[in-house]
């Protein structure tokens, strides 16, 4: 008990005196997981637009897909993107394995799916008079597309947000194709999880309480956002 | 009077079903058309398909002279023709961003934009809701709003579909006041009403869409028949 009182207020003095280790580590996990999102957010809202407005063959199949995606573990998405760009993968040349360019593709992968289906269901939502409004009053599709994300943005920041939480919380993924470098592709939960098999509880609690603060400013953003959907649609 | 627009052979199904076929339909220059008919019997279709929102079965178009085939004529009508919904949409943003809409996919200078929104203000009675959102204005305000934003962009053809429908009698006035000037100024408007009595006194030519087709109820002003019904 005595250990783990030691190990909270040890973690509150790395917190609070600026540790240059501890920090790298939390600017390494935002800088990989905002750049992830925004990679997979224009993809994401194209594929979920395209989903809710046209009508071909194969969409009911592509929703399902895109739905069932969501539960698949981010350790399975870390082995295939390992398995892709190891050495004897078929884009082992561009040697991307353990750097942050190979995380950042890693959790735009798992981001995907879960924007896909969250935005599918904010632009069905939509009224369709947006759209038509748009066109009518001279907007090309590109225009006519971008006020429509403007009519459904909390909807789509709801989206955002959700799909921020699961991939700056998410370890398996980061851990396999990392490969948890100190000072380089150590983020937050694998830091937590080397940490703690190793006995050092400090570091853990510190960066445990960033990403328990994270959960609930996020928790409390997405909450604001939905409100504000229901609010305005 | 100058015709601007006709649809030959325009034919309409909705899930199978035979909604209307029109052998023609020519819209003309400063006329003003009382489009009537059921509900359901294809009144907004009709209309949404003339402003390029909704694609038909077949049809041929011409316009300015110029054969095209509906997918052509809806780009290039863009603009040229401006549809309004029964409950008109507004943006979730201010009164003048609104009106400003399509005005800015025009390249016209913020000085120019900005002198044009407040002149469309000013026709529409509706200055003093200027920097209001307008998500938050009554049924009556959103009408003035949606014409005037509509009006700024000086369409040749204007499209309404129930445009009093659900409005008190002031509202009404007020839209009734307003389809007047526009026809004034120059547009063409085809008006979709299952009221036909509302708003004869403004229109030069009542249509009914009636079993499939298109039949002129009233004798044109210059006694030129301008619709066939098909078949």
């Amino acid at each position: 008990m005595d250990s783990l009182s030691a190990a909270t207020a040890e973690s509150f003095r790395l917190l609070f005196s600026g540790d240059a280790e501890l920090w790298i580590i939390i600017f390494t996990s935002f800088s990989v997981s905002v750049k992830a999102i925004l990679i997979a957010v224009p993809v994401a809202f194209l594929i979920a637009f395209l989903m809710a407005h046209l009508r071909y063959p194969g969409r009911r199949a592509m929703i399902a897909g895109f739905s069932a995606m969501q539960s698949i573990p981010a350790v399975v998405v870390g082995l295939t993107v390992y398995l892709v760009f190891s050495r004897s993968g078929p884009l082992g040349d561009l040697k991307l394995l353990f750097t942050q360019t190979s995380m950042v593709i890693g959790q735009a992968l798992l981001a995907l799916p879960l924007l896909v289906a969250l935005s599918h269901a904010a632009f069905q939502a939509a009224d369709r008079r947006v759209w038509e409004t748009a066109v009518t009053l001279g907007a090309r599709p590109a225009r006519a597309f971008l006020t429509l994300i403007h009519e459904v943005r909390f909807g789509l920041t709801a989206a955002l947000i959700a799909a921020f939480g699961r991939i700056i919380a998410e370890v398996g993924c980061s851990m396999m194709v990392g490969g948890n470098i100190l000072g380089y592709t150590r983020n937050i939960p694998t830091a937590i999880a080397l940490e703690t098999t190793k006995g050092e509880f400090a570091q853990a609690i510190a960066l445990g309480m960033v990403l328990l603060m994270l959960a609930l400013v996020l928790n409390g953003l997405l909450a604001f956002f939905q409100g504000r959907g229901v609010m305005s649609s | 009077m100058n015709e601007i627009l006709r649809y030959s052979e325009l034919r309409k199904s909705v899930h199978g079903r035979l909604l209307f076929e029109i052998g023609t339909l020519a819209i003309l220059e400063r006329h003003c058309v009382a489009l009537s008919g059921r509900n359901g019997a294809g009144k907004s279709t009709l209309l949404r398909i003339i402003a390029g929102l909704e694609a038909p079965d077949s049809a041929t178009v011409s316009y300015r002279g110029q054969d095209l085939s509906w997918r052509r004529a809806s780009a290039r009508l863009r603009g040229d023709v401006i549809y309004l919904h029964q409950q008109p949409y507004l943006f979730d943003r201010s009164v003048t961003d609104n009106i400003a809409y399509g005005l800015r996919r025009r390249g016209l200078s913020l000085r120019e934009i900005s002198g044009k929104v407040s002149e469309a203000l000013e026709w529409a009675g509706i200055g003093h809701l200027q920097m209001r959102n307008a998500r938050d204005l009554s049924g009556g305000e959103r009408q003035r709003v949606a014409f005037a934003r509509a009006r700024i962009l000086s369409p040749r053809i204007l499209l309404l579909d129930e445009p009093t429908s659900n409005m008190d009698s002031e509202s009404r006035g007020q839209a009734y006041g307003m389809i007047r000037r526009l026809k004034e100024e120059g547009v063409s408007i085809i008006v979709a009403t299952h009221e036909y009595h509302t708003i004869a006194h403004l229109c030069d030519e009542h249509l009914l869409l009636q079993a499939g087709g298109l039949q002129q109820q009233d004798a044109a002003e210059d006694g030129e028949r301008k619709i066939i019904p098909y078949g």
